[in-house]
Parts: structure tokens; C-alpha cells; sequence
């Protein structure tokens, strides 16, 4: 009922480049910190939409972010140290290399549903970290250092917007569009929608390799800011675990959820920036109360209150 | 004679050691419309699910319009043209109507122009009557019109073969006679259907041939009139409800026969003895159920309209009505699920308005609600067990020798999950776990739904015997004939209100009865 009255596609898209825009020209008005914040803001977006369009779309609860995003800072290294390639074409291989080693493990993934495939995902991410720390060829323990120096921020937040705003398109296109309710029937029953003619594990493969890739470019982006990767940071549960919570917080399955979420932690975390225990102990709590008192996220709660509010206002 | 659209050739399908089906031959003739009968657990829904390819067979081979499916998976079966409904409904929840029509458009045809396929919609959603429900979520539509969905997506993907799986239990007979003219717009020279029902007048009405399964084999085929006329087909399937087809094709005229044999000898009142609770002489007096003006509803809209109803011990009452009526409401109503939105309920004189559902289970009102509700994860014995909550284990014991002497193929697979029995075994578990809370008053939601005749038989002799032990009963069922055979008094429910009561026999001499109950079918 809800989804007549919010905006189709087109509008959807031409808001998300009217952003585009006005954001590109965002580093000569805001300074260094800004910059700085924005960059996370973006990179985390680009996770949060990814990991929204598998779970809150094809119903896919996925765990492992962190392998994707440091499979996206591998690759990246290997492509601007080894082969020098510019960093436009860079991203275009991360990404294609996230969408293949999605595609190269779902048979084993996608025989696993609901609880065991997030299960399954974790091992993945563990896998991979696993085999960085232990094979010499890739660095071992103590990683890559980027053999030139990385672009200047203002660049780098222009990527990183780039970046966000194909994950952005992505997911308009994966919910406003006819694609949404072949998507949503595969979450909400894989053999019913079998029986109307889905290919359940095809609509998975397209969700996953498109979550997969973005997060591989978004892992790639902000490896190149660093300069230096190690296989405990880029690999690291904290990516999956930061981008779960930003959805559940914003609102999963809610459009405006993964953008909502990752503002929200972002904010928080500068707000506590000068007691980090508080930080983890407070965010906690926040889960916590979302979780009982607004299942449906920040998204999910508004909606409910801006109903009740119109509800009294007709009443 | 042109050849077969659907083929089916010595199919098998095991379940572990159970044969489900056992070499089953189907040929499906375009322009054809084939009904499949047979008791609860014969294999009907298996064969669906071979046909439509949720299930592979052990065995043999499937062929659609000379292309071999056996190995097809569900969804290149539905897209090759073969679409089917699920017996117990399974729509997409959280979509609106019309977005799971879309689910099977675009999955077919992914860029269709979105005129034409708003326009297939409409279409569909008038000729199954859901046109007013287009933008509800799934979620909100009642069994019944779940069950229109199911046939409206399975239409959705222009299938050239459709298979029915009980799309007409629960209905009432002007609907069913609605479901026959859709089954019948449906077929064209280049389709074939199968029926697979209970409801003995859609097979009749809409089936040139049909076929007989039992236990996983074809016992009969040929013409549908030859078949339900078979001796051996009333013996398996018909039960009572053949005797009465026979006679009523005789002399033409309905036979209100009683469909249940009373007349429980004394072993039988012990045997239940454990599962009947004992008439407290403190109240024996006073009703044991007493309603006053209860109205109540969900959301805006409001279901019961000011119901007033006395239930006294030891009596049997039978609540009838039309879908849609209040009568599972009602049920709801008492036992505390619902919260009512004015009146009051007394049960055993305390006044229970407002009870949560345990504390009125707690006083002894055991529901037994429609669609079974078996829990999935437990065996037959532990769903029995769980209803047995404040007994000891002797006499948990007890009250489960008793259901099993009740039910004697309950205790053949106690250790069985379920959900594995089939309808009619999960309809006697659901009854079962009712009694096995030895409850004062029980209420039975819909009892013979989706069952074989000869099912619902044996169930009604059981509530028979539980009437003659002197159980208290309340009976909320479509079936007019059975219930109005068993109960003392009946209620008719129209619009939310009592439209007609009294003695059961009175209510079934009324012609007012038909014309409520029935509509404007005949």
C-alpha cells in the first residue's frame, strides 16, 4: 500500500544524482575533518547498501562483509603496485573480482539457508583472512605498503562518492523496479517462488555478486587511503559487524535505512570520540533498545509515527 | 485422438521407506479437466508436487507437450507452462495481492509493458474475486481467499497445465458453485487441468474422467460418474457421503441422514473416561458458558455484533454459518485470543472478560482451532503431551492411552514429526491434543475441512462418543448435514449476529436455514 505513494525509479535515481552532484563539489566548502567524516560516511553507505540489498531484499544475512572488503584491498594492491594500473580501472577489476569469488562460492553458500548461510559467510570471511596472514605471497601478517603515494583527500571522498552513489543506483534499481518483487519473493519463500517461475538461486547469485562487488570497491577505495594494509584490519569482523548494525539500526529492508544507520553510528561514534569505552557500551544499549522498542529500525519507527500522527490528525 | 499435453509414466516417489506413490500412470489429454480422489495420505498432494516439480521422483518419467521434465526443477517447470496452487496456502505475506500476481508476470516475462500486465492483473483479480483486495498485504486475507490467490498466481503464468489442490475446501455452495464456472472459464483446447478435492460436486460437475489413489496407487480410472458410482471407491473414499450421493441420485431429493452412528457402548464411555473432566456440582446448575452482548472485531472492522449464547454441561452445540460469518472469530472470541470490545463472558460462573488465553485454557477450554496447528518440530506423542500441561505423568499417560484408543493410527506413529501425517491424521492429532487437555468445554474449529468423506466419518464418530461420555461441545462447521445430526442446539451466525437459533432438529426443518446458510445457489 505504502509503496505506491513513495517515488518511482526515475525520481528516485535523478534525486541520488542531484546529490551526486552537489556533493562532488563538497571539498572546497567543508574542511579536513569534514572531508575526513564524510569519507567514512561514504564507504560505509556503499557497505550498509550492499549488505541491505542481501538481507533486507533476497533475505540473505550475510557475515561476511569483511572478506569482500578485503579482497577489494588485495586486489587493489596488487593492480596499482604490480601492474600500475590507474585507480578508475582498478575498482572496475575489485569489483568484477568481488562479483567472481561471490559467484565462485555460492553453490557451497546457497545450499545453506537463513541462520547457516550467515554462518557460512563468517567462515568465508575467516578463510580468506586465514590464508592473507599465512601465505608469504601475500604478504603474510604485515601486509602491502602502496608503492605510490595515495591521492589527496578531496580525491579520494570524490571516489569514495563515486562509489556510493553506484551502490546508491544499485539498490533503486533492485527495489523500485520489477526486480523488487522478484527479489522480496525469494526472501519471503524460496519454493513458492520457484513454483511461480523464479530461479531462487539466480535472484541470490545477482544479489550477492552485486553486494559483493560494491563492497570489494568500497574495500579498495579505502585501502588506498591508508596506504598500508594488513590482513587483521582489512579482514577484520569489525566490517561485518559495523554494517550489520548500521542497517538493523537504520532499518532493514527500508530503503532510506542503510543511509540512516550509517549517519546515525558515524555521529555517535564522533560524539563519543573522546570515550571509546562509553562509545561500544552506548551503541550497545541503543541496539538493544531499537531491537525491542523498533524492530523496523529508525526508518521503521518514523514511519510508524508519523501514521499514528496522521491517524489522530484524521481522528 | 491427439496426443497427451501431460504425461505421467510409472512414477515413484519414496520417502525414506514410505512409497508415497507407487507407479502411477497419468496421461493429460489438452482441453481436459481430470480429477484425482482418494482418502487423506493416499498421495494426491505428492502427485502435485511430482507434476509441478517441488518434488523428484524416485522413478519414471514426466513429459510435458513431448518434452521430457523429469529432471526439471520447480521453476523451469512453472515457465515450461505447468502451474500449481498449494493445498494450505503459501503467499508472499508481506506483498500486496497484486504484487504477488506480479512475482509470476515478470518472472515469465520480465519486460512486459506494464500496462498489459496491469491490465492481466484486473483481470485476474475479478474473474477469482480478489478485485477489492488488490492493494491489501497477503497477510490480512482469510484462509479462503488465500486459497483464490493461490489460483490466481498459478493463472498468472499462462499455464497450459493447472493443478488444483484443494481449492474448494471450506467453501460454502453458492462459492462453490463460483469455483466451478472459474474452473470452467479456465479450460480452453490447449490447456489441461487437474482437480485434486473433496469436494465431491467440483469433481463432478468439472471432471470428464477421474482418477482413484489409494495408498500411492491408481485404484480406479475412467469417467467420474462410473467412478463415484464404484462400490470400491465408496469403501475407501465415500463412506457415508456415498451412500447419500446414491440415494440422493435415486430419488432426487437431499437425505439428511445422520452421518455418524451413535451408540457408544459402556467400554467406550470408560475408555474416554480419562479426557472427559468431571461436572463440578457447584455450578451444575448455572450454564457453563455464558455470553452477553459480545461484539468484537479487528482493527476498524467489527466481526460480532452482540452475541448471546448459553452453553450448558453435558451439551453439544453447533455454531454454523457463511464464510466470513464470525464463526472462527467467536471461537476466538472464547477462548481469550481475541480481546472482545464489549459484553461479557462467564465460564463455570467466574467472569473470564478479559482472561489471557492460558488462564482460560487453565479453567478447561480446550480449543481446537482450524488448519490443525500442528506444531511442526514436535512428534505425535509430544504434541499430544504439551496440551496434558498440569497432569502427572500417570495420568498423562492415561489421557494418552485414551486418545490412542480414540485415534488407533495416532499411536501407530507416535514417534512420527507432525506434520508428517496426512490431513486427516493431523486433523485426529488436533483433536486429540484438545482432549488431551481434559478439558470442560471444548471447541472444534472446522473439523472435516479438507478431509475425505470417510475421514470426516470416523471424526464424527469420535465426537459422537465424546458427546455420549457427556463432553461439553461446541462445533464451529460447514458441514450443516454432520453437525446438525450431532448437536443438541444450533446457532446460525449471518452478519455478525444470531440470525436464527434453536434445537438442532428445529434449525434443520427451517427453510430460513438454506437460505442463510446456503445463499442463492440453488
Amino acid at each position: 500500500m505504502k509503496r505506491e505513494k513513495i517515488a518511482p525509479a526515475p525520481r528516485e535515481a535523478a534525486v541520488i544524482l542531484v546529490a551526486f552532484a552537489v556533493l562532488w563539489f563538497a571539498p572546497a566548502f567543508i574542511g579536513e575533518y569534514g572531508l575526513q567524516l564524510g569519507f567514512r560516511t561514504l564507504i560505509y553507505l556503499t557497505l550498509a547498501e550492499g549488505w541491505n540489498l542481501m538481507a533486507g531484499s533476497a533475505g540473505l544475512v550475510s557475515l561476511g562483509t569483511s572478506c569482500f572488503v578485503g579482497l577489494g584491498a588485495y586486489v587493489a594492491y596488487g593492480l596499482l603496485n604490480g601492474l600500475d594500473l590507474p585507480l578508475p580501472a582498478a575498482l572496475v577489476v575489485c569489483a568484477l573480482s568481488g562479483a567472481a569469488l561471490a559467484a565462485l562460492v555460492s553453490p557451497a553458500l546457497f545450499r545453506l539457508r537463513g541462520l547457516y548461510f550467515t554462518v557460512g559467510t563468517l567462515a568465508l570471511a575467516e578463510l580468506l583472512r586465514l590464508i592473507m596472514i599465512n601465505v608469504s605471497a601475500f604478504g603474510g601478517a604485515t601486509g602491502f605498503f602502496l608503492k605510490n603515494d595515495p591521492p589527496a583527500l578531496p580525491i579520494l571522498f570524490r571516489y569514495a562518492l563515486a562509489v556510493a552513489v553506484i551502490a546508491a543506483l544499485a539498490a533503486t534499481l533492485c527495489v523500485r523496479t520489477r526486480a523488487s518483487v522478484i527479489l522480496r519473493s525469494v526472501r519471503d519463500d524460496e519454493d513458492a517462488a520457484a513454483q511461480m517461475g523464479v530461479r531462487p538461486f539466480r535472484v541470490k547469485l545477482a544479489a550477492f555478486m552485486l553486494a559483493s562487488a560494491l563492497a570489494a570497491m568500497a574495500g579498495a577505495v579505502q585501502a588506498v587511503k591508508l596506504g598500508a594494509i594488513e590482513p587483521y584490519g582489512m579482514f577484520g569482523l569489525q566490517w561485518s559487524i559495523d554494517v550489520l548494525t548500521m542497517v538493523i539500526i537504520g532499518g532493514v529492508g527500508a530503503r532510506l535505512g542503510p543511509l540512516v544507520g550509517a549517519l546515525f553510528v558515524i555521529a555517535l561514534g564522533e560524539a563519543l570520540a573522546d570515550y571509546p569505552e562509553a562509545h561500544i557500551a552506548i551503541a550497545g544499549v541503543i541496539l538493544i533498545v531499537l531491537i525491542r522498542f523498533a524492530p523496523r529500525g529508525i526508518v521503521g519507527l518514523a514511519a510508524a509515527l508519523g501514521r499514528a500522527a496522521r491517524g489522530r490528525a484524521l481522528a | 485422438m491427439n496426443a497427451p499435453l501431460l504425461e505421467v509414466a510409472g512414477v515413484v516417489k519414496r520417502f525414506g521407506g514410505i512409497v508415497a506413490i507407487d507407479h502411477v500412470d497419468l496421461a493429460l489429454l489438452p482441453g481436459t479437466i481430470t480429477g484425482v480422489i482418494g482418502p487423506n495420505g493416499a498421495g494426491k498432494s505428492t502427485l502435485i508436487g511430482l507434476i509441478g516439480g517441488a518434488l523428484a521422483p524416485s522413478h519414471g518419467t514426466i513429459t510435458l507437450d513431448g518434452r521430457d521434465v523429469t529432471r526439471l526443477p520447480a521453476s523451469e517447470r512453472a515457465r515450461a507452462g505447468i502451474g500449481r496452487t498449494y493445498q494450505i496456502p503459501r503467499p508472499f505475506l508481506d506483498m500486496t495481492v497484486e504484487e504477488n500476481l506480479e512475482v509470476a508476470q515478470y518472472s515469465i516475462e520480465p519486460f512486459i509493458s506494464a500496462g498489459a500486465a496491469r491490465r492481466a492483473r484486473a483481470e485476474l483479480l475479478v474473474r477469482t474475486g480478489l478485485d477489492d483486495a488488490a492493494m491489501f498485504p497477503a497477510r490480512a486475507l482469510p484462509l479462503l481467499r488465500r486459497k483464490r490467490l493461490e489460483v490466481a498466481r498459478a493463472l498468472a503464468l499462462k499455464p497450459r497445465v493447472v493443478l488444483l489442490d484443494e481449492v474448494g475446501a471450506g467453501l460454502v455452495d453458492s462459492e462453490i458453485t463460483e469455483l466451478i464456472t472459474l474452473i470452467k472459464s479456465i479450460i480452453d483446447s490447449r490447456k489441461a487441468i487437474v482437480i485434486v478435492e473433496h469436494v465431491i460436486r467440483v469433481v463432478r460437475e468439472c471432471c470428464a474422467r477421474s482418477i482413484v489413489l489409494n495408498f500411492g496407487k491408481k485404484l480406479i480410472e475412467g469417467p467420474t460418474g462410473e467412478i463415484l458410482a464404484n462400490d470400491e471407491v465408496a469403501a475407501v473414499y465415500l463412506g457415508t457421503q456415498g451412500a447419500r450421493e446414491k440415494r440422493s441420485a435415486c430419488d432426487g431429493e437431499p437425505v439428511a441422514d445422520a452421518a455418524v452412528h451413535v451408540g457408544a457402548p459402556a467400554a467406550e464411555r470408560d475408555m474416554l473416561a480419562p479426557l472427559i473432566a468431571a461436572a463440578s456440582s457447584n455450578v451444575s446448575d448455572g450454564p457453563l458458558l455464558e455470553l452477553r452482548g459480545v461484539e468484537a472485531g479487528y482493527g476498524q472492522a467489527r466481526v460480532l455484533k452482540g452475541i448471546d449464547l448459553i452453553v450448558r454441561e453435558g451439551q453439544a452445540i453447533a455454531i454454523l454459518g457463511a464464510n466470513g460469518a464470525g464463526k472462527t472469530t467467536l471461537a476466538r472470541v472464547i477462548t481469550g485470543a481475541i480481546a472482545h470490545a464489549s459484553g461479557s463472558l462467564r465460564f463455570a460462573g467466574h467472569d473470564i472478560t478479559g482472561f489471557a488465553p492460558h488462564h482460560i485454557a487453565a479453567m478447561g477450554v480446550a480449543h481446537c482451532m482450524e488448519g490443525r496447528r500442528i506444531i511442526p518440530s514436535l512428534s505425535v506423542e509430544e504434541n499430544l503431551k504439551i496440551a496434558a500441561r498440569r497432569a502427572d505423568a500417570p495420568k498423562t499417560r492415561q489421557r494418552l492411552n485414551a486418545v490412542y484408543d480414540l485415534f488407533p493410527v495416532l499411536a501407530e506413529r507416535k514417534n512420527s514429526a507432525g506434520t508428517s501425517l496426512s490431513g486427516g491424521q493431523q486433523q485426529m492429532l488436533a483433536i486429540g491434543r484438545t482432549l488431551m487437555a481434559r478439558p470442560r468445554l471444548a471447541i472444534f474449529d472446522e473439523i472435516s475441512l479438507g478431509l475425505a468423506p470417510v475421514v470426516m466419518d470416523k471424526l464424527y464418530e469420535a465426537l459422537a462418543m465424546l458427546k455420549q461420555a457427556r463432553m461439553t461441545l461446541v462445533m464451529i462447521e460447514q458441514d450443516v448435514d454432520r453437525a446438525l445430526a450431532l448437536a443438541d442446539y444450533a446457532y446460525v451466525l449471518e452478519h455478525g449476529v444470531f440470525g436464527l437459533s434453536g434445537s438442532a432438529a428445529e434449525i434443520a426443518a427451517n427453510p430460513l436455514l438454506r437460505h442463510i446458510y446456503i445463499g442463492a445457489a440453488d
